[in-house]
């Protein structure tokens, strides 16, 4: 490496579409490469759909909005959700026979991480996995599902274990970063979110984003890992659900007379290329689908 | 009396004299083309007194330096060179007023927030409006942009390229109306080619890029400004040696510095907030710790009032601390759109 060659053009960044027209506008296009793009959700929120969906669509050719790539999914959680995913191929591919392959799970690579030291340790792997284009297609997707997963354990509340994690929220995503711009990948993480405790949360009441407050399930909510990890994403989406009050007087009412539907939305919370902006969306059997809401 | 002793011409002596200049030190810390201005000569004869004057000291008083020391400039020249830098503007008039008309060259401005505040906006803008031309009332220069955190987007650099075409093309036909003829025939393409671009990976490329600028700013005069967004991000991992971390950023800041004087451009970086522990409470705070806040010139700090984008000029060599609020819109930096905002002065 020698200083001149640091010197490049800008790279456009080609954009991963969700699968959906409705929420890819709301994105600009989709989800960038050679960026860390970030789902900030409480459980049950709907990440993993759409980062199962993510995997399927990037198979899709670049005129459809995909990048002919296979993705790295790496989860940490509970196990792979393997049966959705067969699910949602199915309907993916009964949709576009002629745009991909017989089998779109196998273009869909999957391990799993226990902790954040485990993560460092196994990146010149995952380069190395890339780097070797071994793969029918070329990987262009890392999804991390969940990055708050990783730091679970083993970090108490002190000033020093706090030092210690951020820091490793820095080497992790410094890596992820440089794996993104080197190969042209583009890095999607979820995170959790946490019940924001009033007055006495201090920094987590903070405005980081659009918003001032988040809110899902009624309750106020921030996302988990705090400040030091907000720096070091470069976008950040935010998936909520709440109950709203849809009609009155039904026969399927509960006792006060309201009819109640479960919405769910998406909000830009911070992006270098994009707007605030948000979005109503549904989860089916067929995957996640934007919907254009008659009234704001 | 002393200038007579000098070997010039009669008549030259005695415009010296006429104009007041009897000792050699009335002389000594003249510039040539102040004396030319004053005595009403060429430069090149202002230059002859001067060095006969510096010699005759020498020869005089060898314990006594009047000599006018290489490179030295007296105060006056240096607020003459000043005010005749134009600064880069933000776009926004408030956030300008506050500044003093703008980003400064030949100093290092420190910009810090949130994270989705504007600081990748704020740098994306100042490496377009660097380029406005010199007839517009500005550089006309070229901008280095340092990417350390993957920010920058071509499509907004584009987008906010294309807002400055259409407000220089106003601003353009505005001169017309005066008789000002002054074309502005540019593309959002050539703004983006006008923008160097370094993205930095790790810490080492990060220094070994900051060390190597001098010799491509050499190799490209035109640069004018030089933006590392953020200098932060790669320092904020593991330092098992902390002092070595300090070293390592001060001497990033000396470069930084001696690049903005040396070459007459602006330096801005970009800075990540952080919470520091103190009195026992978590407190918002810039990173890279209490050394690093003593190394750049003018510090402003961008924050979020309510709804609305504040920048808060919290150091600066020669203005008061102030307030200002802009926004972010699709055309790039603007001033906020509220009823309600004002400059407040602290």
């Amino acid at each position: 490496m020698t200083p001149e060659n640091l010197l490049t053009r800008p790279p456009i960044a080609d954009k991963l579409t969700l699968g959906c027209p409705v929420l890819d506008r709301c994105l600009g296009g989709g989800v960038p490469c050679c960026s860390i793009t970030e789902l900030v959700a409480e459980s049950s929120c709907g990440k993993t759909q759409f980062c199962l969906q993510l995997a399927l669509s990037a198979q899709l050719p670049p005129s459809h909005g995909g990048l002919s790539a296979s993705s790295l999914y790496l989860h940490t959680e509970f196990p792979f959700p393997f049966r959705r995913l067969h699910q949602l191929s199915q309907a993916f591919r009964s949709s576009r026979p002629h745009l991909v392959a017989i089998n779109p799970c196998e273009d869909v690579y999957v391990d799993s991480v226990h902790d954040a030291y485990q993560m460092l340790d196994i990146m010149p792997k995952i380069e190395s996995f890339i780097e070797s284009a071994k793969t029918r297609l070329p990987v262009r997707l890392i999804v991390i599902d969940s990055i708050a997963a990783l730091f679970r354990t083993e970090f108490n509340n002190t000033p020093l274990d706090l030092k210690r994690r951020s820091s490793l929220f820095f080497k992790i995503s410094g890596k992820l970063k440089s794996l993104a711009n080197r190969f042209r990948v583009a890095v999607v993480v979820t995170n959790q979110v946490v019940d924001f405790m009033g007055e006495s949360d201090g920094v987590n009441g903070v405005k980081v984003g659009n918003f001032g407050s988040l809110h899902s399930s009624g309750r106020r909510v921030c996302p988990a890992l705090g400040l030091a990890w907000a720096n070091c994403v470069n976008s950040r989406v935010f998936l909520s659900r709440n109950e709203v009050v849809v009609a009155e007087g039904n026969s399927n009412e509960l006792e006060d007379g309201l009819c109640r539907q479960t919405k769910r939305r998406l909000d830009i919370l911070f992006a270098p290329h994009l707007p605030q902006a948000s979005c109503e969306f549904v989860i089916t059997q067929q995957g996640v689908f934007g919907v254009v809401s008659a009234n704001r | 009396m002393e200038v007579g002793r000098l070997p010039i011409s009669a008549s030259l002596r005695g415009k010296l004299i006429s104009a007041g200049y009897t000792t050699f030190a009335s002389l000594s810390s003249l510039s040539h083309s102040d004396l030319a201005r004053d005595l009403k000569i060429p430069e090149s004869e202002a230059l002859e007194i001067l060095k006969a004057a510096s010699l005759n000291c020498g020869l005089d008083k060898p314990d006594k330096s009047n000599v006018i020391v290489n490179g030295a400039q007296t105060a006056w020249e240096m607020l003459h060179e000043e005010q005749s830098f134009p600064r880069i503007t933000t776009s926004s008039s408030d956030l300008d007023n506050i500044l003093g008309g703008g980003i400064n060259c030949k100093e290092v401005t420190e910009i810090g927030g949130l994270p989705g505040i504007g600081k990748t906006q704020m740098g994306i803008q100042l490496a377009v409006n660097v380029q406005i031309p010199v007839d517009l009332g500005g550089l006309g220069g070229k901008a280095v942009y340092v990417d350390t955190e993957g920010s920058f987007m071509v499509e907004r650099a584009l987008q906010i390229a294309k807002a400055s075409i259409v407000e220089m093309s106003n601003y353009t036909e505005l001169l017309k109306k005066k008789n000002r003829v002054c074309q502005v025939d540019i593309q959002p393409t050539d703004i983006l080619d006008n923008i160097f671009y370094f993205r930095i990976c790790t810490y080492t490329e990060q220094i070994a890029l900051i060390n190597y600028l001098d010799k491509f700013i050499l190799e490209h005069k035109d640069v004018k400004i030089v933006i590392v967004d953020s200098v932060t991000f790669h320092f904020r991992q593991d330092f098992e040696d902390l002092a070595l971390r300090t070293r390592l950023l001060g001497g990033m800041a000396l470069k930084l510095m001696n690049l903005a004087k040396k070459y007459n451009l602006a330096v801005v970086i970009f800075n990540q907030a952080t919470t520091k522990y103190v009195e026992g409470s978590f407190q918002l705070s810039l990173a890279l710790g209490d050394s690093w806040s003593h190394c750049c010139t003018n510090r402003v700090i961008l924050h979020w009032n309510g709804d609305e984008r504040n920048a808060y000029l919290d150091k600066s060599p020669s203005l008061r601390s102030a307030s200002a609020s802009f926004s972010v819109t699709s055309e790039g930096i603007r001033n906020s759109a509220s009823n309600h905002k004002r400059i407040k002065l602290m």
